[in-house]
């Protein structure tokens, strides 16, 4: 047992420590896996922010760095510990410590997964909207972390919307309680705001205060079919324009319906290049006069076919393969890339036309989809075979992809988070004088440099 | 490399998804991501694809802490076979030897015996020595099925269709009774059930070990008995036997194996008994039977999505018979075939998640058409009844 080990072993109990070589090696990526591994040195589970608060000492007195990880399924290598020490992780912290009716709140542990929480507050007739597509799985710290997003976002936004408190435990190993849970707060600078999207590299968040809605009672699912893939580009613009807000509005190329059909039942015969998939909700009233002003506009715009489905068993087969999709890519590709590139919704249709350049333009396949709806698009380079020349190609689509969403008012990442997986492109979007101020900040908090470092910012190094 | 080689190709499908977190059951006690699906192919990978790591006691115990329930595999939206993949590594690590000689050979006699009876009895010594004790397992039954009936049921009124009946093994030890259920259900409703010779184990707890050859040579035994009879289906009381035959048979040959047409045919006929009479539907009308019972799907029937709503539709036609779903009814019960003998903690700990299930739902009567899960939950609580289906159907016809 080296070293390491055993002083983290004091600290925690030696079950809880962990660093064979196969524990390191399951706990060096996220999805990301093939664009950066790093092996930590060791790996604690620790069950309180007490704990943490010792782990986060250790590290600063002995200047090693620390990476909090929540369920993995980061989509940036946020939590891949490139430099080694200490992985954190989260996911034995996982109590849901009130769900509060009457102030409409939910205060969980920062590793209690995201369905589980929902699940709970449903069971209230409350709502969390929050909906990153790893929802079964990712972990509430993990969404505060990088301001998790999905398909809900165009009506309800993404996590940040809903954090009004956080509990951290500083690089110092101090903890702190920001915000509360009051509705709104005036008080200072608003760092639980600051610490929403830091990707632990500020501290390690081991508490959320959430705000919740009241549960829609009815939700009705629509599928659009349209002609080309301008077509529906045009239409989400329209749809948004028209003041009709879908809870979900998802577009979808005919490629993503074929692998989705592995979970649709019956299968959806595809007879377009795109798909718009919508969800509606609210009561009875406002779902059905939403669905009717839904078909007028898509028939106004000549759609194929608008389908609301009665049947709320089929529709969960579209959301259960939506859920789906990304992975199942690699059932037909060695490897894909995907990006967050979100822009102006009004932006959409020129986004679009811009990726079937790009993807000309590099010869390469670019899946066009996301959640359009809210202007976050997930194009997503797939490579036909692993080679350099492609990789080389892929790079630049990357660059010209972002480039473009940046041109039309645009922002690198919508919902995934920098990690070290877009930190390049982060100048483009910040300018060389914000980047100069946000290191300041991470200096402020973090003057050891021991927290998730080389991450957002990578020229900083522990 | 011999077999785990076949799946290179699937392997690298893995996207990380992390989506196995949600269903793996060793996982959702552990807590640990090394003990998740995902971490397990990851390492295969690396050791035996990669050899970027060596295989040392730990890589092989995390490989071990799996109950091949399947969750994963039915969860990976990549489509890989993790459970085929686990079971290519165990052969891999162990070459058919990851248990000791004696109990190899044990094994071997009740795979072709087709359960356990009389080892229990006649060799009890060593079955003390094998770790299972007979707080472990149930008594066997002096009188199995196999000596109550022979040859041919046939069908109650006109004939609407012919089976051969393949009887678990354990069904036909332990629970006889089941065995008996079926034959009379399917006679009821006018299936004539043949009961062919020369069948041995499905191959399973070969499968388990990584013993693939003699899983191989089970499989082999069973597609020559079953194969070329003249039946218009094969039914099994049991979801592991019947996701044997479905998928395991033909994944298992070899690719140039002479009987792997016939194993490909054979997979399109079986089914669980109580899939196929609700594929057939009912003749007679069963009477009423005022109870609620829960449903535990056991793991190995959700490969065949059939196979798992079965007694959902049966359990209508019966009057007064109320379903009560619990929560998480495809959870695992912790069994795991025998792995609950050699993971007694870990296997508490998933089954009084379960058990926690069953008490909200308020019945004391659970159903379910796996012989393991059912002795495990029973053991759990005497209070419990775990029953068949069928048996549950028969009763209702007999009142």
């Amino acid at each position: 047992m080296n070293a390491l080990a055993s002083d983290l072993g004091r600290l925690l109990s030696r079950e809880r420590v962990r660093t064979d070589p196969e524990d390191l090696y399951a706990y060096s990526s996220d999805a990301t896996y093939y664009f950066v591994r790093g092996n930590p040195d060791a790996v604690v589970l620790p069950e309180n922010a007490g704990e943490v608060s010792k782990v986060v000492k250790y590290a600063a007195k002995n200047r090693i760095p620390v990476t909090p990880r929540g369920a993995g399924t980061g989509l940036s290598s946020g939590c891949t510990p490139i430099h080694g020490g200490i992985v954190i992780d989260t996911k034995r912290m996982n109590r849901i410590m009130e769900i509060n009716r009457g102030n409409m709140t939910g205060t969980v542990e920062c590793g209690v997964v995201l369905g589980n929480f929902q699940k709970a507050v449903e069971r209230e007739n409350l709502f969390y909207p929050p909906d990153p597509q790893s929802w079964e799985v990712s972990t509430l710290g993990g969404n505060v972390s990088t301001r998790a997003g999905g398909p809900r976002g165009v009506k309800y936004g993404t996590t940040p919307h809903y954090v009004l408190g956080l509990e951290l435990v500083l690089p110092d190993g101090e903890i702190i309680n920001t915000g509360g849970t009051c509705v709104k707060s005036s008080v200072g600078y608003d760092l639980t705001h600051l610490l929403s999207g830091a990707e632990g590299t500020l501290g390690v968040i081991t508490r959320v205060n959430l705000r919740l809605l009241p549960l829609p009672p009815v939700h009705r699912t629509a599928v659009v079919v349209c002609e080309t893939l301008d077509q529906a580009a045009e239409m989400v613009s329209e749809i948004i324009a028209q003041g009709t807000v879908p809870s979900k509005l998802e577009f979808i190329t005919e490629a993503g319906i074929g692998l989705m059909n592995n979970y649709i039942s019956p299968p959806l015969v595809s007879n377009g290049e795109a798909y718009l998939l919508i969800e509606l909700d609210g009561t009875e009233a406002q779902v059905t006069d939403d669905a009717r002003r839904l078909q007028h506009i898509c028939e106004v715009m000549r759609a194929t076919d608008v389908r609301v489905i009665k049947d709320e068993r089929e529709a969960q087969t579209y959301w259960k393969a939506r859920v789906n999709l990304g992975p199942m890519i690699l059932r037909l590709f060695p490897k894909m890339v995907t990006e967050d590139v979100t822009v102006p919704r009004n932006r959409i249709p020129e986004f679009v036309r811009a990726l079937q350049n790009i993807s000309a333009s590099i010869g390469m396949i670019i899946g066009i989809g996301g959640h359009a709806g809210d202007g976050n698009m997930h194009p997503t380079i797939v490579f036909p075979e692993l080679n350099d020349d492609l990789e080389q190609r892929a790079k630049e689509g990357i660059k010209q992809i972002i480039k473009t969403g940046l041109a039309l008012g645009g922002t690198v990442s919508g919902e995934h988070g920098i990690g070290l997986h877009k930190a390049e492109f982060t100048l483009w979007e910040l300018g060389a004088t914000q980047i100069a101020l946000q290191k300041r900040i991470k200096q402020a908090f973090d003057p050891l440099g021991i927290m998730n470092p080389g991450k957002i910012w990578p020229q900083e190094v522990a | 490399m011999q077999y785990l080689e076949k799946y290179e190709d699937q392997m690298v499908r893995c996207y990380y998804c992390q989506l196995c977190q949600a269903t793996c059951p060793v996982y959702l006690e552990d807590l640990l991501e090394t003990h998740v699906a995902r971490s397990r192919l990851n390492l295969i990978h690396a050791a035996f694809i990669e050899g970027i790591l060596p295989v040392t006691d730990r890589m092989k115990e995390i490989l071990d802490r799996c109950l091949l329930c399947t969750s994963c595999t039915r969860t990976c939206p990549g489509g890989v076979a993790l459970d085929e993949i686990f079971i290519a590594a165990r052969h891999q690590i162990y070459q058919g030897k990851r248990r000791g000689k004696v109990r190899r050979y044990l094994t071997h006699q009740a795979m072709k015996q087709r359960g356990i009876k009389g080892l229990m009895g006649k060799l009890k010594p060593l079955a003390d020595s094998m770790g299972l004790s007979s707080k472990d397992l149930p008594e066997p039954d002096p009188n199995p099925f196999e000596d109550r009936y022979q040859d041919v049921i046939p069908a109650k009124g006109q004939q609407r269709a012919r089976v051969a009946y393949y009887v678990g093994c354990a069904t036909n030890t332990l629970y006889p009774e089941t065995a008996e259920s079926v034959v009379r259900v399917l006679s009821r409703n006018g299936i004539e059930a043949v009961l062919p010779e020369g069948l041995v184990c499905c191959g399973l707890p070969a499968l388990a070990d990584g013993d693939i050859e003699t899983a191989q040579e089970m499989i082999r035994a069973n597609i020559t008995a079953l194969a070329d009879l003249d039946v218009d289906a094969v039914v099994t009381d049991c979801t592991s036997c019947g996701m044997v035959f479905r998928t395991k048979a033909v994944s298992m040959l070899p690719d140039d194996d002479p009987l792997r047409s016939k194993a490909e045919a054979l997979a399109e006929k079986v089914w669980e008994a109580t899939d196929y009479i609700n594929r057939m539907g009912l003749v007679e009308s069963p009477g009423p039977l005022s109870q609620a019972v829960t449903y535990h799907v056991p793991c190995h029937a959700g490969l065949m999505e059939t196979m798992a709503e079965a007694p959902r539709r049966l359990l209508k036609e019966i009057p007064q018979t109320d379903l009560v779903e619990m929560e998480s009814p495809n959870g695992c019960c912790g069994a795991g075939g025998s792995f609950f003998t050699e993971h007694r903690d870990l296997s508490e700990r998933i089954r009084s998640r379960k058990l926690e299930n069953i008490k909200t739902t308020g019945t004391n009567t659970i159903i379910t058409q796996c012989p393991s899960c059912r002795y495990y939950l029973s053991a759990a609580d005497e209070s419990y009844e775990v029953i068949h289906p069928l048996t549950l159907l028969n009763r209702a016809y007999e009142g």
